[in-house]
This record gives structure tokens, sequence and C-alpha cells, in this order.
């Protein structure tokens, strides 16, 4: 099946910074693709140059099936944005901002159903001004589906709300999927990719670095998995260090944690140990390596380069 | 189509729910309108031939402020970026909002020739020409604001680039100051603003003969506004960030600015500048130089003690293309030779250089409300006036300029406007059965009747230049000439004396009632005498 999005080789330049520099990737549909990387690594430019914002200096771009460097308008038709703060006047409600968007499509959702989905409805009255933050993201939500998008591109869209409202919105944008639509996001928080996304392209200095799905992302790292130890009696550092794969030790009273690159030998070894010196185990957890072990793995080898 | 009109109604509506905008954009007109009605509370009709500043000032507001604060403050708010994630373009963006603001600003036009209305100024002459003068006047300012709000980066910006022009317009421009009380320079320089084109169509159709006559400003101003949105167009940026680095760039700012100067240069070709060739310059005068030609006699002294603003005369359309005051003219040819049985029955040749008198010279008793001192050395009744007085005591050449803002007279050949002809008709008609006028003491009957242009001039009526035309006559034929020369001597220098009831009891004539400056008037009424008398005694004749 022919990608929803294909992105091949872009290139975006602002002055003498190339902001952007070869970015390459697909997206399928009924996923959530997420764009993860640190802020400025070029996340919000490339989304930019793909929903029509910018022009970009090279590459291609295709949505949908359809060349959106040449054709941007048919493009927009068929995608919803919202991006990092979206900003209305403050006179305008969001009844009446759905109206007015909605105008702008071939195709619309009726705007009743949209504050009902976004629970806008007591403050689909209300004027743009009034709106708490949570609020406002709600509305950019909103209105990125008054076209009925096939493709909903989402940049940063939990950046400065509080946890309580970043649940929900997680919450929404699986809905999304699960109502068939594809999704883009861009994000520089590591669960949240982990959480929320089917595949990832991780984004630095302009370039995709590593991407394909978080498992597989993470397992192939070669990165160690992180053991957590905790014991009915103070721990000593030499019980670790003679175990030969051990990296990072931490000890602190009855508790340890290091990195171990194979566990499955290593934890077994360990726990012989233990009960040889009479120390009972209270806790014992085995994580893989995370989005985050990952990430700062690329990066460390993309410096020592 | 649906997208730009419902953004049209948004942008609307979005404007009614803003305070600010509303007293901005409502409130201030009619403060505005108010403001000339009082000012101009003496003018029979009242405001009609103020309409053209009114409207011009509020299209003015609304364009160039109005319009690219609203683009900008939107554009920096980031309004436009989520607007632009659709696919709508920026022309339908922009195009929705200005038309916005040209509904806006009929509505504010037609509310303050509402209230003109409502304080009893008659039903505009051409109401359809009316609307497409408005029309023509909003696309020119309306291009000039979205040149402004293409350049600006923040509101702030838009402030100062809108001052920049605003106040210029205001002042020089031939807007809020007639073009008449400017000096030529200003009225040169004004050719190159929308202004005064703007002013000028608006008027014609109010209470003028219609575009017909106004289609140089009627092109003028589209030509202006067609150049604006060009620039406009080819400078708009999505976001401030986004600078002008692409095509040309700013240079598209000279296109803009090219029209002001094509418009410019062609009314300066077509000789359409000034509205009156003599303008009131008050020199400060080095020694007198008495000469009877010195047609553009500075006006020296104090400046009056009455706010200078604002003759009357009409705009420009009606004025003659060429400069009709240019040589010296008498309107009293008959005046210039003395006759032979007068007590004065020499009278001197004039002389070049001043007489070395240095009494208290009577005309500038006027402008001061101390009583003018007399001359020490002075005749103790009028009977006892000599030439010897005259020539020595009477400095004609520091009374104002006919052609100037205060005590004016305008020449022969300079035909009034049809309303103002109609008042003129009427006080002419009055004015042999006025009652001061009759009175059996000659030189009260010369005070009185000096009275009127001089009360006219201090309430800036639009017949002030004619009045004066019409009294001399009146004064000529009820007072022997010879007695009248010693009347108008010692009114000049006893401008403060004798009975000042018929300044206020002109209602006969057709001058409204109204509070005034008795002093002012009797300062006025003893220039005017000098005006007279050099009329008479050719020492100044009428130029």
């Amino acid at each position: 099946m022919a990608a929803k999005v294909q992105v091949r080789n872009l290139r975006k330049r602002y002055g003498p910074v190339e902001a952007v520099r070869g970015v390459t990737f697909d997206i399928q549909d009924g996923e959530i693709f997420g764009l993860l990387g640190p802020n400025g690594a070029g996340k919000t430019t490339t989304l930019e140059c793909v929903i029509g914002l910018r022009e970009p200096d090279g590459g291609t771009i295709e949505v949908c099936g359809i060349d959106a460097r040449a054709r941007p308008r048919d493009v927009k038709q068929r995608i919803g944005a919202a991006l990092q703060s979206t900003a209305l006047q403050d006179k305008i409600t969001p009844r009446e901002a759905l109206v007015l968007f909605g105008s702008f499509y071939a195709q619309r959702a009726a705007p009743e159903t949209l504050l009902e989905r976004f629970s806008l409805r007591e403050k689909a009255d209300a004027t743009f001004d009034t709106l708490s933050g949570g609020q406002r993201q709600r509305l950019a939500l909103a209105l990125a589906f008054v076209n009925k998008p096939d493709l909903v591109f989402l940049d940063e869209p939990t950046s400065g709300l509080d946890p309580q409202a970043r649940r929900e919105l997680h919450g929404e944008i699986i809905k999304m999927r699960d109502d068939g639509h594809t999704v883009l996001l861009t994000t520089h928080y590591m669960d949240e990719a982990q959480t929320l996304c089917d595949r990832i392209a991780i984004v630095n200095h302009g370039e995709v670095i590593a991407s394909g799905t978080p498992e597989a992302l993470t397992s192939r790292s070669s990165s160690r998995q992180l053991v957590t130890v905790v014991a009915s009696r103070p721990l000593a550092a030499a019980t670790f260090e003679t175990l030969g794969d051990v990296d990072d030790l931490v000890v602190d009273g009855e508790r340890a944690r290091f990195h171990a690159a194979a566990p499955t030998r290593t934890v077994p070894l360990l726990l012989a140990r233990l009960e040889q010196r009479g120390i009972e185990l209270v806790e014992l957890h085995v994580q893989k390596a995370t989005l985050e072990d990952v990430f700062i793995e690329l990066t460390a080898a993309e410096r020592s380069e | 189509m649906n997208a730009f009109l419902q953004q049209l109604r948004m942008s609307l509506r979005l404007y009614f729910r803003n305070p600010m905008a509303l007293i901005y954009g409502y409130a201030f007109p009619a403060i505005f309108l108010i403001a000339f009605w009082v000012l101009y509370r003496y003018d029979r009709v009242p405001l009609i031939r103020h309409m053209g500043e009114l409207l011009t000032v509020t299209v003015l507001g609304g364009a160039c402020f109005g319009l690219p604060t609203t683009l900008v403050s939107e554009r920096e708010r980031g309004v436009w970026k989520r607007i632009r994630l659709a696919p709508v373009s920026a022309i339908s963006v922009v195009s929705s909002t200005i038309a916005a603001r040209y509904v806006l600003l009929v509505v504010g036009g037609l509310l303050q020739v509402g209230l003109a209305m409502a304080f009893g100024m008659p039903f505009p002459r051409h109401p359809i020409e009316l609307l497409i003068a408005f029309t023509a006047v909003s696309v020119a300012f309306l291009g000039l604001g979205l040149v402004i709000a293409t350049l600006a980066d923040n509101v702030p910006a838009v402030q100062a680039l809108g001052q920049c022009i605003f106040l210029p317009m205001l002042i020089i421009g031939g807007v809020a100051v007639p073009l008449a009380s400017l000096p030529d320079w200003a009225q040169h320089l004004s050719a190159f603003f929308p202004g005064r084109y703007a002013v000028e169509a608006i008027q014609a159709t109010v209470n003028g003969s219609g575009l017909q006559a106004t289609r140089f400003a009627l092109l003028a101003l589209v030509t202006i506004g067609a150049a604006g949105a060009l620039a406009g167009g080819r400078l708009f940026r999505w976001d401030a960030q986004q600078r002008f680095m692409s095509r040309g760039g700013k240079g598209w700012v000279a296109v803009a600015l090219a029209a002001w100067i094509a418009v410019g240069v062609a009314a300066e070709g077509r000789g359409r500048i000034a509205t009156t060739s003599t303008v009131a310059e008050a020199l400060p005068t080095p020694p007198p130089a008495v000469t009877p030609t010195d047609v553009v006699a500075s006006a020296a002294g104090p400046v009056p003690t009455v706010a200078p603003p604002v003759p009357t005369g009409p705009i420009p359309p009606a004025v003659p293309a060429a400069t009709p005051e240019t040589g010296p003219r008498t309107t009293q040819p008959r005046a210039i030779p003395p006759e032979g049985a007068s007590p004065m029955a020499h009278l001197p040749v004039p002389q070049a250089g001043s007489t070395a008198a240095p009494l208290a010279s009577p005309p500038e008793a006027r402008t001061s409300v101390a009583a003018p001192a007399p001359a020490p050395t002075g005749p103790s009744t009028w009977q006892a006036v000599a030439m010897k007085n005259i020539e020595e005591d009477i400095l004609f050449n520091r009374v104002p300029p006919d052609g100037g803002v205060v005590i004016p007279v305008a020449s022969a050949d300079r035909q009034p406007d049809p309303d103002v002809q109609a008042d003129l008709d009427e006080l002419s008609a009055a004015l042999p059965d006025w009652a001061p006028g009759k009175v059996a003491d000659p030189v009260q009957r010369v005070r009185n009747l000096l009275y009127v242009p001089s009360v006219v001039d201090v309430f800036q009526l639009p017949t002030e230049p004619f009045v004066p035309l019409l009294v001399f006559d009146q004064i000529q034929a009820s007072v022997p000439k010879d007695d009248l020369i010693k009347i108008l001597y010692w009114i000049a220098v006893h401008a403060d004396e004798g009975d000042d009831s018929a300044i206020a009891a002109l209602q006969p004539l057709g001058v409204r009632q109204g509070s005034v400056d008795r002093e002012e008037v009797r300062g006025r009424s003893g220039a005017y005498a000098v005006k007279l008398l050099g009329r008479i005694t050719g020492k100044r004749p009428g130029n």
C-alpha cells in the first residue's frame, strides 16, 4: 500500500543555517507517526514544509498521493493541523471560529459535532480571550478536524499543558487513530513518543538519525538494560563489581542500580551471590532501554564522529 | 466566495465587539464634526462647506490607522498563520479585511452626513456622486493603509508610519487646514498628497457642481489607490519574520510613491495648485516702503488677536487656474484723481521710502484690545483733518493684503460660489434700507457700515471677501467724497470711539446674531476704513 505521506530528501535553509538537511520518511495509512527530537532539531520546520506553511529548498513531498509542493492547496483540503500555539482574534468564539474555518473547505464537519467531541460545548460562545490554555488547545484540535481530514498534523501538541490536560490529549490522539485518521506529531518528550506513536523518526540537527517502531528502536539499540535491586540489608559495591557485566553502578544503602549488556546471564549470577551472602531480595527490575537511552546513545555517537 | 463572505462577516462582527475600535471609528468623527459645527457656527448653512474635510478625515483615520492596525495585529498574533493552514489565498484574507473596512467607512460617512443634517445641513446635492467620490477616496487611502500594513513589523510601527502620513496631510495637505490659508510652498506640496483631492472630490458632490468638475481629483485618487494596492500586494508578508528578500523587495514602495509624484506633477502641469495667489504671509516689515502699487504689502506688526484660521473661500474647483490678482486694480477708479476743490487739493505723488512718521499707526490698533493712541498732533475734529494728517499718520502698507485671511477684500474679477452669491444678493438688497446705515451723523453712519464687513470677517463667513466691496459702494454713495476722506481718517485713528450698537443689529442683512468681541470688530472696522481710504485717495488701490 502506498504511503500516506512520502518525504524524500527534504531541505530547508534559513539564511546561513540549514535547518533541515535531507530528511526522508514515510507515513503509513492509519498510524501515529512521531518526529522526535530536541528543540531546534528541525521537526517543526519539516512539518511546516509538509503542510505548506514553508517553501522547502529541495526534496519531494507527497501527501495522499498529491505532490504537495506543486499543489499545496489540494493538500490543504485533505489535511488538518494544530500548531504549537494557535492564535485567533480575541473576540471570536469557538463556534464562530469553526463556522469561519469550515467555510474555507470543500468538505466540512458540523460545528456542533466538533464542539461536542472536543468538550467545548460550554465554552462554545465564550470569546477566545477568556479560554484557558487547555480549552484553546482543544479548540485548535477541533479546528484541525473541521474539514474531516484524512491526515492530522500536530506540532508539539502537549507542550505547555499541565499533566492532567496532557493525559486527556493523549487519549484524544489515540482516539483519532482509532477513528481511522493518520496522525503525524512532533514532540520532544520521549515518553510521549513511546506511548503514542506506532512509528518514530528521531531527528537531530536537521537529519533523521534513526526510525522505526519504538520497540524496534529500543531493541535494536546496542544499549544495555537497567537493573535495579532492593535488598533487605545494605549492599556493598564489591558484590557487583566482580560480576563483570556491570556499568554505571550506583549503590545507595539497600538500593543499587546498574546497566548490564546481558542481563539474562548477569542477573542469575547476582541472585546466586546475594543468596550466598544471606541477603534477601526485596525488589528486582530489569528494564529495556528507553527511547531516551536510544536517543542519548545515538546523539553521542553522532558527536563522536 | 463563501470563504470571502464569511471572513467579511466575521471581520465586521469582531469590529463591533471591540469598543476601542468603535470609539476610534465612530465617536471621533462625530466629535470632529461637532467641533467643526461649533467652530463655524456662523455659517448660514451648517457644515455644508466642510463635509469634504470631515469625511476625508474619517476615511484617512480608518484607512491609515484602522486597517493596518487590524492587519498587523492579526499577523503579529499568529492569526494569519492559522488561516494559512487552510486552502485560502492571501488575497482572500486581505481583500475581505479591506472590504470590511470599506463597509465601516461608509457607515461612518453616513453617520457623519446624518449628524450634519441633524444640525441643519441640507441633503447633499449629488448623493450618488458623493458615494462615488467617497469610494474613490476610500480606494486611495485603503491602498495607502495596505502599504503601511505590509511595511510595518508591528502595531507601534503602524502608528509611527501612519502619523507620518496623517499629520502632514491634515496640516499642509489641505485636509484640516484649508488650502487658501496655506503659504504658496505648502499649496504646491499639497498637490503631491492625496488629501486635497479627497476634499475636493467630496466637496464638489456635497454643495458644488458634482464630479464633472473634479475628474482630475477622482483620477488622482484612483491612481494613488491602485498603486498602493499593487505595491501592497507585492509587499505582502504572511508573517513579519519573512523579510523582503524576494524579488524587488521594498522597491515596490517606490511604485506607491511614484503615483503620488505623478499626480503632483500632473497637477502642477495643469496649473491647478494655488487657490488664491496672494496668501497672507506675515512678514516682518522693514522700514515701510510706501508705494501704491505695492500689491503684496506685508501685514506688519502684531498678529491679529483672533485665531488665524479658516478663510472661507470655496474649495478649489471653482477657482480659476490662473493667478487672479497679479496687478494693481482699483474698484473705484474714480477715486484716484483728487478733486480740485478739496482742502487737500494736491494729492502728493506717492513717495518711495517712509515718510518717517513714527506716530502710532492706527491700523495697528485694530489688533489690540487697548485703545489706539490718537496722534498727539492730530486734528481735534473730523472736519479739521487735512491731507497732511493722512500722509503722516496712515501707514497704508501696513494693512493686511486684500487676498489674506484677515480684512480680506475680493478682487473685482473673483466670482463667488452660487450659494455665497445668494447671501450677497440678500445683503446688497437690504443694505440701502439698513437703519444704522442711514443715521444722520455721517461719521456714525460710516462707522456702522464698516462694522458690516468687520463682523463678517470675524465670523469668517464665506462672504467675507465680497462684503467689503458692497459696503464700500454704499458708503461712497451716501457720503460726499471730501467728507468721506476725512471721516475715514477719523475712524481709522479713532476706531474705539462712537456707538457700536450696530454690531449687534446685523440680522436684517442676513448675518446671524452671535457673540463677538466688539473691540475686535472695531479694530477691523478701522482697518477697513484704511483700505477704503487708500482706494479713494489712490494711496492704496485695491489689489
